[in-house]
């Protein structure tokens, strides 16, 4: 199995180059300077614009660019951020850390709604709920998320207009006060109440393409084993119907389900970008929108890089636990 | 003696493949209701002349964010009538200090007639024509206006630009559909059928093979493709020797001499491979190496910077055709992979070595016994495709980086409903209606194409 990950790894290794070069050269074909506009701000002497050229080899072709840039990445270096004034990985971090709390919330929720649902999709076949949920999760998968979380916030808005309270957040991640004092000279456990406050409208609009892709997976794979013979024997030899659905059955029906995280993951990474835009929740996307518009090269080389790097462990670790799981799969 | 032998029912009709698939379709009550859904907005793309009351483009910027017009249905006397509209102008409240839009009745009353001739247009771009569904003299004449879903920021008629919009939403999908595909069926044939077949690349000129490769063609030819990938490979040294000497005068350290080593390691290696070895290369290998790159970067933001090589200043039909472009380019791999995936299975079915032994060549046999054996499969993918195609355009427009004005889509126009902040766009609910059609069409190819999935099925057999 060992060598199976090393192989893996080593694997991933031409992709990333593949797909950061292929990402630089779209950008330097882009309209709009690096070099230029760093000129043309007054903020930089001469000095710091004569070492930058130096360090990052901007009088030199592209590919001597993406060279530099490549050794930086080994070196731990992503560069440095012209519109930030910052190095790059301490400017995205942040942001990638705002992101994965929505990620992993709503991974969370996807499963914790979808296993039940499905399972109760398929011990009801065809019954008046299973139809109803069938319907919602049709919706669910063909709404455009945009369209929900301006949804969302119309819903959130008119609530707290009728109840004249502050039921759900309107946008954003964090309060400016919070308990009377403001966010920063808060205690840490109502920092962390607040962010949870403010993603809970977020994470729902996240969560319901997965959930609604996921009860239609979970339900079929419920429907494919509560077929096999082996639950007919389970059946015939009195087991409990109670038993031989969730020891029996549900038991090898969710294994593909916790095998697919791997593969949610990354889904939810883009699929967060544009409810964060909608919801002004400050993580990758709307940074990346800015640094793309500002021909800041390094920033979205830095995002496009940690988000890479992010799929590829995330497609590898899904085929990991499928093998994992699933004895018939062989590493090889 | 003869004797007639009555058939019985359903005995000896012999149906075809689509002739089973198409009555196991029509079984399908949500999967004909999606068509009959996607039947009728493709009707009101093409009939947008005609159902909008204006032009597209036509705009009244002193009702900028109107509600939708009032039509009252009965008259002065409270009788059912005509729907009819009243004159309406734009003030400020002088309680509220609101901007308002005030209908005021006593102006007088301007009936709604249907299929009147409106503004003139093109029908399909060259039949002159002026029919429009609804109207009257007093809408060309502007004494009254008609927004029965209101109006967006520089006041122009939203139901009218939902169907204008409905043209670029729609048709996006379908065309991007159909270059994904053919670049997706493309590679992918190609991967398929040279998976574990080698290509020669090229032949180093000392080694014993280049002799053995000039005896087995044409001469002229054989020395014409050496020179090819003679010219391949110095090129391939030339970057690398700009790229090893601009590195080197920007660095130094460790830094200079690893780049250094590598670098008269990689020519080195360019060398030998010119003078001496044999590279073979799969193709097979090639193309899905590239898909996996491409699968690499998440989609939406791949999307984000392809768009920005959009160029500012394009005529509406270049930008949708560039936007159409991007779309397809982001997504190809996954066609590639699935008809590659069918071709690999096909291959070794035996009528397609059949064909290969009676001497068909392999263009003929992908293109003759090969590719038509995933067409079914190919159809199901297709309409799945598109609404995801038609999410990533709107959601493209929505950001502003996809379609732009004065042309109109269905995700620009929704974005007009957060232009102005948070909280203004709770007083203007009607501008969320263009999200309401993205459902509606993505819901509607969803069914549909379940609804083929099932009927094409060849294992269902009911």
């Amino acid at each position: 199995m060992w060598s199976y990950i090393v192989r893996r790894l080593f694997q991933l290794i031409p992709t990333f180059f593949g797909a950061t070069l292929l990402a630089f050269i779209i950008i330097q074909l882009a309209p709009g300077d690096f070099v230029t506009r760093l000129e043309l701000d007054p903020t930089q002497t001469r000095e710091s614009i004569a070492s930058l050229r130096q360090e990052f080899a901007l009088d030199q072709p592209w590919t001597v660019q993406y060279a530099k840039w490549v050794s930086g990445v080994l070196q731990g270096k992503l560069g440095l951020s012209l519109s930030y004034k910052a190095d790059v990985w301490k400017v995205i971090w942040p942001r990638i850390l705002n992101s994965m709390v929505l990620v992993v919330l709503s991974t969370l929720l996807i499963y914790l709604i979808a296993i039940p649902v499905g399972v109760y999709s398929a011990i009801r076949q065809y019954s008046v709920g299973d139809r109803i949920l069938t319907v919602m999760a049709f919706i669910g998968v063909a709404i455009p998320n945009f369209f929900f979380a301006l949804i969302m916030l119309f819903v959130a808005v008119w609530l707290n207009d009728t109840t004249g309270m502050k039921i759900l957040p309107i946008g954003g991640m964090t309060s400016e006060f919070v308990g009377g004092v403001p966010y920063l000279e808060a205690p840490w456990w109502q920092r962390t109440l607040n962010v949870l406050w403010h993603a809970v409208p977020v994470v729902l609009v996240l969560a319901t393409t997965g959930t609604a892709g996921l009860i239609r997976v979970m339900r079929g794979q419920m429907l494919e084993v509560l077929n096999q013979d082996y639950i007919r024997t389970a059946r015939a030899k009195g087991v409990a119907e109670g038993v031989a659905i969730y020891k029996h059955a549900l038991r090898n029906a969710v294994i593909p389900i916790v095998a697919g995280i791997g593969f949610l993951l990354p889904a939810l990474i883009a699929g967060a970008g544009l409810i964060e835009v909608v919801m002004a929740w400050p993580g990758i996307t709307p940074m990346l929108l800015d640094a793309i518009s500002a021909t800041d090269l390094y920033l979205v080389m830095g995002f496009i890089t940690v988000t890479t790097i992010l799929l590829m462990l995330g497609n590898l670790l899904s085929d990991l636990l499928l093998a994992w799981v699933d004895p018939r799969i062989r590493y090889n | 003696m003869t004797r007639k032998i009555e058939l019985r029912e359903g005995m000896g009709k012999s149906e075809s493949f689509f002739q089973m698939a198409w009555r196991r379709f029509r079984r399908h009550p949500l999967a004909r209701l999606g068509g009959w859904v996607l039947l009728v907005l493709y009707l009101g793309a093409l009939f947008a002349d005609f159902l909008a009351p204006y032009p597209e483009g036509q705009s009244f910027r002193q009702f900028s964010y109107a509600p939708p017009t009032q039509v009252f249905w009965r008259d002065a006397d409270g009788r059912l009538t005509r729907p009819y509209v009243c004159a309406s102008e734009r003030k400020r409240n002088l309680e509220t200090f609101q901007v308002e839009v005030v209908t005021d009745c006593s102006q007088g009353r301007y009936p709604i007639y249907f299929f009147v001739h409106g503004e003139p247009y093109k029908f399909l771009g060259f039949i002159p024509a002026n029919l429009r569904l609804m109207g009257g003299d007093w809408l060309v004449n502007e004494q009254a206006h008609l927004f029965i879903w209101g109006t967006d920021d520089f006041g122009r008629d939203l139901w009218g630009r939902i169907w204008y919009g409905a043209r670029v939403s729609l048709t996006v999908g379908i065309f991007a559909t159909a270059l994904a595909l053919i670049i997706g069926v493309f590679f992918g044939g190609i991967a398929g059928l040279y998976a574990g077949r080698p290509v020669t690349l090229s032949v180093g000129f000392a080694s014993p093979e280049f002799r053995r490769y000039l005896r087995w063609g044409h001469p002229l030819l054989a020395w014409l493709k050496a020179l090819g990938w003679t010219l391949v490979w110095l090129g391939l040294a030339w970057l690398l020797w700009i790229t090893l000497q601009g590195f080197l005068q920007s660095s130094r350290g460790l830094e200079a001499i690893l780049a250094g080593v590598i670098g008269v390691a990689l020519l080195g290696a360019i060398g030998y491979f010119l003078i001496w070895q044999t590279v073979k290369l799969d193709l097979d290998t090639l193309i899905m190496r590239t898909t996996e790159v491409l699968a690499a970067i998440p989609d939406l933001f791949l999307l984000i910077t392809l768009s920005v090589l959009i160029p500012q200043d394009i005529p509406p039909a270049t930008r949708f055709i560039l936007v159409v472009s991007i779309l397809s380019f982001v997504n190809w791999g996954g066609l590639a992979r699935t008809v590659r995936s069918q071709v690999l299975q096909l291959r070794e079915m035996e009528y397609a070595q059949a064909a290969q032994a009676l001497g068909a060549s392999e263009a003929r046999t992908l293109t003759r016994h090969i590719l038509p054996g995933t067409f079914t499969y190919l159809i199901v993918i297709i309409t799945l495709s598109i609404p995801s195609f038609i999410l990533a355009e709107s959601g493209l427009s929505f950001l502003g980086l996809g379609i732009q004005e004065p042309a109109s889509s269905w995700g620009l126009l929704l974005s007009k409903a957060q232009q102005t902040g948070i909280i203004a766009f709770t007083e203007r609910p009607w501008l969320l209606i263009p999200g309401l059609f993205i459902l509606i069409a993505v819901l509607a190819y969803n069914l549909l194409g379940d609804g083929l999935r099932d009927a094409l099925d060849p294992r269902s057999r009911r």
